[in-house]
């Protein structure tokens, strides 16, 4: 009934390490190998350590999320984190790059991750998607249950409202992200705008991938060697994003300027391609229509001079750099208040996880009411289903209120004492184990059954004693 | 009498404007219903006065005054609907409210009654007309204003923070340079109708043409202006920030000669 997150990020360790984790965990097959073996993990009597568990990989991170037995005690999670180290590094030095947090702090990182707060670039959108993978797939190998399906919804849920209801994600901090986002300050949405890059590099390609994710459908590439143009579209883009690009020549790039409206610059070019006297005539064709130009190269592409042509805009790497800048300084400040809204869900989660200690004594009270309920009216009641009508609902009245009070004494740390009065009130102790570990043992394998079984019963002594 | 009545759209634009200053998005919301019930509240108080009064002349100055800002107001709610840009209000509103206050605080005027039954709904229509004219170009004017503002922000680079606030994404220069010409293509028809009227009713009133009035003159300069600004968007493609200053040049000739006809020579437009 423990959270346990072990992992390592961006924070703890360096490039080396983290690809030689991430390496392991490739592919699916992998990490289903993984999952498996940390599942298989015993203690000293035989039992099973961890119950349920999730992975989660990307570039800057990889974690196990985990959800462990009842029985597992802080010497099972240093036994998990060592073998963590060994499987991944065979070298249990590198233990200490191992971060390692158990429930209330488990549960507070896991929310920073999903919230993109503990991310490289703090607000950065990708990660819960990661994070959903990571819940599909701990899904899909069965080896998520109840605890960490609502430990995820909760993540999910947080984060977004991390998402809507602070600036965090708000402002641009990637340069082609903020390329497109000052195009949107100019033009009145992008859908009819036309595109024009100029030289096919890296940035280009994500720069036009946004515009496309925007709604640009009309973009030229013009580049000096038309065959690496053409290469660059074949290998860069997807499909569909493939039917808006258009390889133009080289030198036809001039003549494509007053149809433009967006002009990206990407070239090595070691001398300006669009000067001032350019795109004098060129705005005069356009009929004053606005005309923005970003200059994404390094040495500049684009004569800076141009910015003073009117209704012409120019943005050169470094004003989109300095741009960024103020918007990281804003999303830094934005998580602290982030953090509060953390905090807030943190809370819930975890009465939630404390009101999961009712659950066992409320089964077991409902239980014996309704063998007792069942017993005794079978004597009047003959009809089967009308007599499991009358139990039901005489057993959901009488225990309405009892099963509010002890769900509500759970939350609080006094609560132990009215459940300990229940308990001797009905003497649920000795008899019936929690219908809850019954479900889980026939849901095993029967040998693992057997050992559960044991364990059970070991469970029930210790809570015994712990309540005398 | 009744003046009292405007102060209630008064009070709740104020406090629509109190209720932004919450900086989220419901707050934001709200203002916008908030701003929808000063409205309703003006377009009660104006169809009460029509119940009472008809169109009946004499009419008082201030009612027109209030007129206006009814116009003023339907104007731009009808442009946001249409352009999804309701953060406009945001700024048409305090002129609104600038015009309830000088209807509250106006005296109390007559427009001199003009003999003739046609002269009187041509002098309706005149007023109707170059009411609603102006109120476009208030709209422009506006929108002008923040054209230029963001246009300064966006050349020079600096500040750009303030550009990064998604809920107003209908900020955008080419958005805003729409809305100012649509606003001026739609309103010079109305301004010219409205004054080729008050040429006439002045002339019949003075019963001369040609008599030069100060109001005919800064209207025909304003109309003038008005008449280059479109003549050279619609022909040569101006636009932008040379357009928004023409037009808020043309708009501050509209409160001139408003100023005129109202304050300075109040004889000379009809008042007693």
């Amino acid at each position: 009934m423990d959270i346990l997150i072990i992992g390592l990020n961006h924070k703890t360790s360096n490039i080396n390490e983290r690809e030689t984790v991430s390496k392991k965990l490739l592919t699916p097959e992998l990490r289903l190998e993984f999952t498996t073996k940390l599942l298989e993990l015993k203690d000293e009597s035989g039992r099973q350590l961890i119950k349920e568990i999730a992975v989660l990989t990307t570039c800057n991170r990889s974690e196990f999320i985990m959800n462990l037995s009842y029985w597992t005690q802080g010497k099972g999670g240093h036994a998990i984190k060592n073998y963590i180290a060994k499987y991944f590094f065979d070298d249990l030095e590198k233990e200490k790059i191992l971060y390692m947090y158990l429930n209330e702090d488990a549960v507070r990182h896991l929310f920073t991750v999903a919230s993109s707060l503990d991310s490289m670039i703090i607000g950065e959108p990708q990660i819960l998607g990661q994070l959903k993978g990571a819940y599909n797939e701990a899904c899909r190998f069965n080896t998520s249950g109840q605890f960490l399906n609502k430990l995820f919804h909760k993540a999910f849920n947080c984060a977004k409202t991390v998402r809507t209801e602070t600036k965090i994600a708000a402002s641009p901090v990637s340069v082609s992200y903020a390329a497109v986002e000052l195009s949107r300050k100019i033009f009145n949405g992008l859908e009819d705008k036309k595109v024009l890059l100029l030289g096919a590099g890296e940035m280009g390609k994500l720069t036009v991938k946004h515009f496309i994710k925007y709604g640009v459908k009309n973009i030229n590439i013009a580049n000096r060697t038309a065959e690496k143009a053409r290469n660059f579209v074949e290998e860069s883009f997807e499909d569909k994003e493939k039917t808006y690009l258009h390889v133009i020549d080289f030198s036809e790039y001039y003549k494509n300027l007053p149809n433009s409206d967006i002009v990206l610059c990407s070239t090595g070019s070691e001398d300006y391609i669009l000067k001032y006297e350019d795109i004098l005539p060129v705005i005069k064709m356009r009929k004053q229509k606005p005309l923005f130009l970003i200059d994404i190269s390094m040495p500049r592409n684009i004569d800076p001079e141009i910015n003073k042509i009117p209704n012409v805009y120019l943005f050169d790497i470094d004003d989109i750099g300095k741009m960024i800048e103020n918007n990281i300084e804003v999303r830094k400040r934005e998580a602290d208040a982030a953090l509060d809204l953390i905090n807030a869900s943190v809370g819930e989660f975890m009465n939630w996880k404390e009101s999961l200690n009712a659950v066992p004594v409320i089964i077991s009270l409902r239980n014996k009411i309704k063998n007792l309920l069942e017993s005794e009216l079978s004597r009047y009641i003959t009809d089967e289903k009308e007599k499991d009508i009358a139990v039901n609902s005489l057993t959901n009245k009488l225990l309405h209120e009892p099963t509010m009070l002890i769900k509500k004494s759970s939350l609080n740390p006094d609560g132990i004492n009215s459940i300990k009065t229940v308990k001797a009130l009905f003497n649920l102790d000795a008899e019936d184990c929690p219908e809850v570990f019954k479900k889980r043992i026939s849901e095993t394998t029967p040998e693992n059954a057997k050992t559960a079984e044991e364990s059970l019963s070991e469970y029930n002594e210790n809570k015994i004693k712990l309540v005398k | 009498m009744f003046k009292e009545l405007y102060l209630i759209p008064l009070v709740i634009y104020i406090f629509s404007y109190i209720v932004f200053a919450f900086k989220d998005k419901k707050s934001h919301k709200f203002f916008v219903y908030l701003v929808y019930a000063g409205f309703i509240c003006q377009t009660i108080i104006f169809l009460t006065f029509l119940g009472i009064k008809g169109f009946a002349v004499p009419v008082h100055i201030d009612r027109f005054v209030f007129f206006n800002a009814w116009i003023l107001m339907l104007v731009v709610i009808i442009f946001g609907f249409f352009y999804k840009v309701e953060y406009i209000l945001l700024y048409i509103t305090p002129l609104v409210a600038v015009n309830l206050i000088i209807a509250f605080f106006v005296p109390h005027v007559h427009v001199r009654p003009v003999m003739e039954n046609t002269d009187r709904i041509i002098l309706l229509t005149h007023i109707l007309l170059i009411l609603i004219g102006d109120s476009l170009f208030a709209l422009a004017f506006i929108v002008s204003l923040i054209y230029i503002f963001q246009e300064r922000k966006i050349k020079s680079k600096k500040n750009l923070k303030i550009l990064d606030m998604p809920s107003r994404s209908g900020y955008n220069l080419e958005l805003l340079d729409n809305i100012n010409y649509i606003c001026l293509k739609v309103g010079f028809p109305f301004i010219t109708i409205g004054i080729v009227m008050g040429i006439y009713l002045s002339s019949s009133l003075f019963k001369t043409f040609l008599i030069v009035k100060p109001i005919e003159i800064i209207s025909l300069i304003t109309w003038f202006i008005y008449a280059v600004l479109l003549h050279e968007r619609m022909a040569k493609g101006l636009r932008g920030k040379r357009a928004a200053v023409f037009g808020i040049i043309g708009f501050i000739l509209i409160l001139a000669s408003l100023g005129f006809s109202f304050y300075f020579f109040p004889a000379f437009h009809g008042f007693e």
